[in-house]
């Protein structure tokens, strides 16, 4: 295994990429690995962009900023925040995981930046990478119940790709620790339907 | 998120924490009993998870500011108990009156000052270096490197705390304070103090008490020169020696991996930065040839350990710092925060490597970079900020007289951007807006004609905005001072303040109304809704052309502790296409490129404008302000 | 704020041309329509750049660009037209015969008779006209005969009015009213060609002699001397004050640092432009002077006096001259004067005014 495995979670402020990197973090330790999790919560939540590093190693206790150029997972809740992320720890090893449902920065909607064409942004992203994966979570989430529930449809998506050496059972046990129970039912179905997503296309 | 874990009271599990997270367990472990703060990011976390699990052992405080929390933290201390003050950088500027009077008397049961700081201002507007107070102030600093060691710094600094009947601070940074990470659980202490003030008994403040600080500082000395905190890695006889403190530890082991230089560098951790162990570090320094210092913000430990060097006449080594301009990142030395590329680039250099940074070639992130566009702040769907802002250009603009605008620190600060339609003029720290309209104001003799409007917070007005309306009200200033009441503490988490009506804890507490303090200053005060949005303009329009200092208030909830209330959305808003007007004149994209609320959006097929009802919140204020009524506001039963 | 500058558009001609050069008669026209440009005490502002070059604001604009030749074409077809008074057919004195209204009135209340009366005859669904005193004007959009008749009185401040006009379009009224300065029935004028906010609308046109009004500083200066204890305001030469039979007088000069600069540049005296002109006699306070100028008016004060709504008197042969001397040298003022650029005469008009210098 590569020492350590290094996941970035990147996406815009309020879509949940604290909860996602809390339930991976939590379902590396319950398969012995040494975690650390860098994140920030404060202004960026304002609509800015957010981004999580998760890092595993058997080894130490890693830092918690990964190096440039050295993400083996990158999961996008945002095609543009997906390749913020490429463009600053991705490599042509990296492989991505996004969800293709833009969210406009401010900049954008004031008509003085331009949103990029999706289309042509997965292309870019699938020419300089391993593999991108796209996951309609939003959509996924909204049919198990909750448009909220996009990040855990990714675990589910992360779960199911196999990139890391984490059981799903680790992450369902997780799941149930961490998600109050009135929500739990939601969660479970948005983390299955994620793991079918991925599992279809990268099988 | 993780206080359940941090109540646990069975020692032995490892849980995922994060630092702050890590800090209030130490803090329980070590038996604190009083625990004050006032909220800033990124330290808020620490008193967040302590307030939900106090009780009759342990008292928990959302003070209205920093001064007043180290104060309450003090008398604690000052009655024997083991207390804990908790703020950010920014915040030591707030208390340091008091620290610097109370660290002359000294203290009694242990006192300890978590301060964070935030290289790179993730959610700061300043990132300043706490260590350099903590020097002038005299007190002692420990700066944890990881989130275990945080919990085990603070069990530590209570200790020492209570050697030396004086205050000590723990320094944490954005990079172990929002960073998690497996901490083994210690087991809580049973026995429960006693709080004592003896008649006799007194902390006063007095010259000559300097004296006892500094010999509190020597003492200190002796004591961390055997702290477990200091230690070394790799290469004993390494003639590269890396000193680091705080997160740098972790960066600098990556950094020597990756470059394989195991056997050739070695990692000189201090975890005690003030006051320096110096036989410890004079040990490795004598036989160095090449120095490295890696730490956040500006070269503190550095500093102090060439003066050190210099002392004892080392010519040796070859230092390699933030002021010789060597380790530094992409905004130069001393600015924004350190990582292990940082120290990869340093020591590649040292030793003559190459290293090429993984990643992409510099023609691929090119031509990637031109497709990313930036992700500037926005304000949430609903908030009643963006109301208050629009309200007021508008005012200003139909006023005439290019009113200057003094901003001041929360949510709102980001009226000092495009989500807030670049209203500022200025923007400085707590409180500052009215200081500063009172001093403009008094201009007029000198020929400066524009009115000043201030905008507050709510939480702000408790904070510091009083003396200045006081000042301003005395002294004869012309002002408006806006406050933005959202009936809460937003920026930082949500806290409570004194007009919210809850505590700490969240039970019902005494409410401290804003209007009530306006009224009894003699200041007039007006109430109005931003979501009026044209009332709101109007009583603007109208206080900015009367005399004297005034005061509006512009109250409504914040739009994420309205949502968490009602759960499920009460109101559907959507764009009837047929009658918006998208691009053409009576409109030009208003809602969407003016406006700008996350919730509108722009439909490129039918170019038109349309609502993104999963971040919609259905305030209808947009709905109120669509020139053509466009947008539709549905009541959802 | 540079961020915020006013610089590309319809909007930034407007500002450049109109509002910065002080030139803006705050008739309202620009207003109501787009979410930029705002109005709050009389004030008015472009508040955001919307960068948008064909803009409706610019073209309803009376101090934009204002060809007036063309204008009588679209109102008055090939009619004859007078360089001094405008085109008319025929000029009264005249006064409600409603007495209730006629004592509302500040003279003959005859604007209130005409369109309570056009209102009556579904000749109009509302109009917009100006409520409120000489103390605070009050736009408003009207539908009832009460509510018409809470707007008597003459106001002497420029209330932009014609801002309420989306709110009339909202409301479905199909056959709108305006009541309004010479600045405003120009203004209407050029809305009626404009489909996009529904001009066409506009279907009758009062407008109202006017040598000047005030900003709304003049409001301040009611207040601070106590004025605001007065019933009535009239300027008959200097100002007049009245409660109750009592009267008290203020030399013109101490108010005419009030007056608006726009007023230094307006040809228009007696709102050339509209379906009928009515004003004060400046000889019987209980009547006005009523000029009936197109055909839609003839044809109402008409049926009005037929039906008792007004009665009407020849206007006197002797005060002609009078009101044509007062109207021929404030126009040679304006003429004479800077901030005209705006008026497209024809050269035959410039002249009869600055050549000759009489009235022929």
């Amino acid at each position: 295994m590569k020492e350590p495995l290094n996941v970035v979670i990147a996406g815009v402020g309020g879509q949940g990429n604290i909860l996602f990197s809390e339930i991976l973090a939590k379902a590396a330790s319950v398969e012995n690995f040494k975690v650390t999790v860098g994140e920030s919560y404060g202004m960026s939540q304002r609509g800015g962009s957010v981004s999580s590093h998760v890092r595993l190693s058997r080894e130490f206790l890693y830092g918690p900023i990964i190096p440039a150029g050295s993400a083996d997972v990158i999961v996008g809740f945002e095609p543009v925040e997906a390749a913020r992320a490429a463009l600053e720890f991705g490599s042509p090893d990296v492989k991505i995981i996004v969800n293709p449902r833009p969210v406009y920065p401010v900049g954008v909607l004031m008509r003085k930046d331009i949103y990029p064409e999706i289309i042509g942004l997965i292309k870019k992203l699938k020419e300089i990478s391993e593999q991108v994966v796209l996951i309609e979570s939003t959509e996924l989430a909204t049919k198990a119940g909750n448009p909220v529930a996009q990040n855990i449809v990714m675990v589910g998506a992360l779960a199911g790709s196999n990139y890391l050496p984490i059981a799903k059972e680790a992450f369902e046990e997780v799941i149930i620790n961490v998600v109050p129970p009135k929500a739990l039912e939601l969660n479970q179905k948005a983390f299955l339907m994620g793991i079918e997503a991925a599992q279809e296309l990268i099988a | 998120m993780g206080w359940k874990d941090v109540a646990l009271t069975k020692k032995g599990n490892a849980v995922l924490l994060n630092g702050n997270e890590a800090i209030a367990r130490g803090a329980l472990e070590a038996g604190v009993c009083y625990a004050s703060s006032y909220p800033g990011s990124p330290s808020s976390e620490v008193i967040d998870t302590l307030s939900k699990i106090s009780s009759s052992d342990l008292y928990v405080e959302w003070s209205i500011n920093e001064k007043v929390s180290l104060e309450g933290a003090a008398a604690a201390s000052f009655a024997g108990l083991r207390s804990m003050c908790v703020m950010k950088a920014d915040g030591l500027n707030v208390a340091f009156d008091f620290l610097t009077s109370m660290n002359l008397g000294g203290c009694k049961g242990g006192l300890v000052i978590v301060v964070a700081d935030d290289p790179l201002g993730h959610s700061s507007v300043k990132e300043y270096d706490s260590r350099y107070l903590a020097k002038a102030a005299m007190v002692p600093v420990l700066e944890p490197s990881t989130v275990n060691e945080a919990r085990d710094m603070v069990i530590q600094a209570f200790d020492l705390s209570e050697q030396l009947k004086g205050p000590v601070m723990l320094r944490s940074v954005t990079r172990v304070s929002h960073t998690r990470g497996l901490v083994t659980l210690n087991k809580l202490p049973k026995m429960r103090r006693k709080a004592e003030f003896p008649a006799g008994e007194c902390f006063l403040t007095k010259t000559i008490f300097h004296m006892k600080a500094r010999d509190r500082l020597d003492k200190a000395a002796v004591i961390i020169e055997e702290s477990g905190f200091n230690y070394y890695e790799g290469f004993e006889g390494a003639d590269t020696v890396i000193f680091c403190c705080g997160t740098s530890l972790l960066y600098a082991r990556e950094a020597i991996k990756t470059l394989g230089l195991q056997n050739e560098v070695k990692v000189v951790k201090v975890g005690t930065t003030l006051p320096l162990p110096e036989k410890f570090i004079l040990n490795h320094l004598q036989e160095a040839s090449n120095v490295i210092f890696a730490e956040e913000i500006r070269p503190f430990l550095e500093e102090s350990i060439m003066i050190l060097s210099s002392r004892h006449n080392l010519g040796k080594a070859r230092f390699y710092g933030k002021i010789t301009g060597d380790v530094m990142g992409l905004r130069g030395p001393a600015c924004g925060e350190m990582n292990a590329d940082i120290i990869i680039k340093v020591l590649a250099n040292i030793k003559n490597l190459y290293y090429r940074t993984p990643g992409y070639d510099p023609e691929v992130k090119e031509e990637l970079g031109t497709m990313i566009p930036p992700r500037e702040y926005a304000m949430c769907p609903g908030c009643p900020h963006r109301a208050s802002f629009w309200a007021v250009k508008t005012a200003i603009a139909v006023d005439g007289r290019d009113c200057i605008v003094a901003g001041d620190i929360g949510c709102y600060c980001l009226g000092a951007w495009d989500t807030g339609f670049n209203l500022f003029d200025t923007l400085h720290c707590m409180g500052a807006g009215p200081g500063i309209a009172s001093g403009l104001s008094k201009l007029g003799r000198f020929g400066l004609e524009r009115p000043t409007v201030t905008l507050v917070g709510d939480s702000t007005f408790y904070h510091a905005v009083i003396p200045g309306l006081i000042n301003g009200h005395y002294s004869g200033s012309d002002y408006l001072c806006i406050v933005l009441d959202n009936s809460v503490t937003a920026m930082t988490g949500h806290q409570p303040h004194p007009g919210t009506g809850i505590n700490t804890c969240g039970e019902p507490a005494t409410t401290v109304p804003i209007e009530k303090i306006v009224a009894g200053l003699g200041i007039p005060c007006k109430i109005a809704d931003p979501f009026d949005n044209k009332n709101a303009t109007e009583c603007i329009f109208e206080m900015l052309r009367k005399p004297g200092v005034k005061v509006l208030i512009l109250r409504q909830e914040c739009a994420l502790v309205q949502a968490r209330k009602q759960g499920k959305k009460k109101r559907r808003v959507y764009v009837d296409q047929t009658i918006c007007r998208g691009d053409t004149c009576g409109c030009g994209r208003f809602c969407t490129s003016v406006w700008g609320c996350p919730g509108n959006i722009w439909d490129p097929v039918n170019g038109k404008a349309a609502i993104d009802e999963a971040v919609c919140v259905g305030c209808g204020v947009c709905a109120a302000l669509c020139p053509a009524d466009a947008i539709v506001v549905e009541e959802v039963y | 704020m540079e961020v915020n500058a006013i610089v590309y558009g319809a909007a930034a001609k407007l500002v450049e041309e109109v509002l910065d050069t002080d030139l803006c008669s705050g008739c309202g026209a620009c207003i109501g329509y787009c979410p930029y440009i705002k109005t709050i005490g009389e004030r008015v502002a472009v508040i955001h750049d919307c960068n948008i070059c064909e803009g409706v604001c610019y073209r309803v604009c009376p101090r934009a660009s204002t060809n007036y030749q063309l204008l009588r074409q679209e109102v008055f077809g090939s009619a004859q037209f007078d360089p001094v008074l405008g085109t008319y057919e025929n000029m009264y004195f005249a006064r409600a015969g409603n007495e209730l209204i006629h004592t509302k009135g500040q003279y003959g209340g005859v604007v209130t008779a005409i369109f309570a009366y056009a209102l009556k005859q579904g000749l109009i669904e509302g109009a917009l006209m100006t409520g409120g005193d000489f103390t605070r004007t009050k736009p408003a959009v009207v539908s009832t005969v009460n509510e018409m008749l809470a707007c008597t009185g003459s106001k002497y401040t420029a209330s932009p009015t014609l801002s309420l006009f989306q709110e009339a379009v909202k409301k479905g009224f199909q056959n709108i009213g305006i009541v309004g300065r010479p600045c405003q029935v120009t203004a209407a004028r050029k809305m009626q060609e404009v489909t996009e906010i529904k001009g066409e609308r506009i279907s009758l046109v009062v407008g109202l002699f006017c040598m000047e009004s005030f900003t709304p500083d003049f409001y301040d200066y009611i207040k601070e001397n106590n004025l605001d204890e007065y019933y009535r305001m009239d300027i008959p030469k200097d100002v007049q004050f009245e409660r109750n039979g009592e009267n008290i007088f203020v030399p013109f000069d101490e108010v005419r640092k009030f007056v608006c600069k726009s007023c230094y540049s307006c040809f228009d005296p007696l709102s050339e432009l509209a379906d009928l002109s009515v004003g004060s006699t400046e000889h019987d306070p209980g009547w006005n002077t009523l000029i009936v100028r197109t055909e839609k008016g003839a044809e109402l004060v008409k049926k009005a006096v037929a039906r008792g709504v007004i009665e009407t008197k020849p206007y006197p042969k002797e005060l002609l001259p009078l009101l044509r001397k007062a109207v021929f040298y404030k126009k040679k003022r304006v003429l004479e004067g800077p901030d005209t650029n705006y008026l497209e005469l024809t050269p035959y008009e410039r002249k009869y005014f600055l050549a000759t210098g009489v009235d022929v």
